[in-house]
C-alpha cells in the first residue's frame, strides 16, 4: 500500500556560510605558519634590528617599510570598497576598485623586491634569513592574491557577479585582508622593534 | 551602500592613524621593552579592526539572511 511521504520542509545547507567557514579554517592554518615565522624572528634576533656594516644606521629602510605598509593598507580599503560595491550592485565601481587593489598589490610587491635588492644584510646572517623568509613568504601570498583578484576581475567584467551572487569577490577580498593582517604584525617585527 | 562605505572609511582612517603613531612611537621610544609592548598593542588593535570590519568575522556565526 502506498503511503504518502510527509512533506519535507527541511532547508538545504547554506552554501555561502559553508564556504565562509572553510575560508576561516584556511586562514587559521595559514596563521600558524606566519606565527611560527614571527616567533623565529624573535628567537634568532631578539628585539634587535641590525645596523648597516660600519654605520650606526639601521640595516632596513624605514621609509620604504612605512611606504609599502601604507600602500598595502590602502589596497585593503580599495578591496573593501570593491566588495561593498558588488554587494550593492554597483559593478562599475567594483571593477575599478578591484583593479586599483591589483595595482597597489603589484606596487607593494615591487617595494619588497627593491628592499631585497638594496638590503644591507645577506641571507647568511640570522636577520637576513628571517627577513628574506618572512617577506618572501608574505610576498608570495600577495602575488597569489593579485592573481586571484585578476581572475575575479576578469569574471566580473564578463558580468558573472551581482548583488545575489558575489561570493567569489568576497572570498578573494577576505584573503586579501588576511594578507594585510599578516603584514600588520610583520612590519613592526621587521622594521620597528 | 553609503553607510557601509562610510564605516570603511572611518576604519581606514583609524588604521592610518595607528600606523603613523606606531612609526613615531618606534622612532622616539628608546626603551626596548616599552617599544615592543607598545608596537604589539598597536598591531593587535589594527588586526582586530581589519578582521572584524573588513573581513566580516561576525558573519561566520550569523545565518546568510541576516547579512
Amino acid at each position: 500500500m502506498a503511503v504518502a511521504a510527509p512533506a519535507m520542509h527541511h532547508k538545504g545547507p547554506d552554501r555561502t556560510a559553508i564556504n565562509r567557514l572553510g575560508l576561516w579554517l584556511f586562514f587559521f592554518s595559514e596563521s600558524l605558519i606566519f606565527a611560527l615565522l614571527l616567533s623565529s624572528r624573535f628567537f634568532l634576533e631578539g628585539l634587535n634590528i641590525p645596523l648597516k656594516h660600519g654605520s650606526d644606521e639601521q640595516a632596513v629602510d624605514q621609509v620604504l617599510g612605512l611606504a609599502i605598509t601604507v600602500i598595502l593598507l590602502l589596497s585593503s580599503v580599495t578591496a573593501f570598497t570593491g566588495e561593498t560595491a558588488f554587494e550593492h550592485g554597483r559593478k562599475r565601481l567594483g571593477h575599478w576598485m578591484i583593479l586599483a587593489t591589483i595595482v597597489l598589490g603589484l606596487i607593494f610587491a615591487g617595494g619588497v623586491a627593491y628592499e631585497w635588492k638594496t638590503a644591507h644584510f645577506t641571507r647568511g646572517e640570522a636577520f637576513g634569513t628571517v627577513f628574506f623568509t618572512m617577506t618572501g613568504v608574505h610576498a608570495s601570498h600577495v602575488m597569489s592574491g593579485v592573481i586571484m583578484l585578476g581572475l575575479v576581475w576578469v569574471q566580473a567584467l564578463r558580468g558573472k557577479y551581482n548583488e545575489k551572487n558575489h561570493w567569489p569577490v568576497s572570498g578573494v577580498v577576505m584573503y586579501w585582508h588576511f594578507v594585510d593582517v599578516v603584514w600588520v604584525f610583520f612590519y613592526p617585527a621587521l622594521y620597528l622593534v | 551602500m553609503n553607510k557601509a562605505m562610510q564605516l570603511g572609511m572611518i576604519i581606514a582612517v583609524i588604521l592610518a592613524v595607528l600606523t603613523v603613531v606606531e612609526y613615531i612611537f618606534a622612532v622616539n621610544v628608546d626603551d626596548t621593552a616599552i617599544r615592543f609592548y607598545g608596537l604589539s598593542g598597536a598591531a593587535i588593535a589594527k588586526a582586530a579592526l581589519i578582521v572584524w570590519y573588513f573581513m566580516h568575522f561576525g558573519r561566520v556565526f550569523r545565518p546568510e539572511e541576516a547579512h
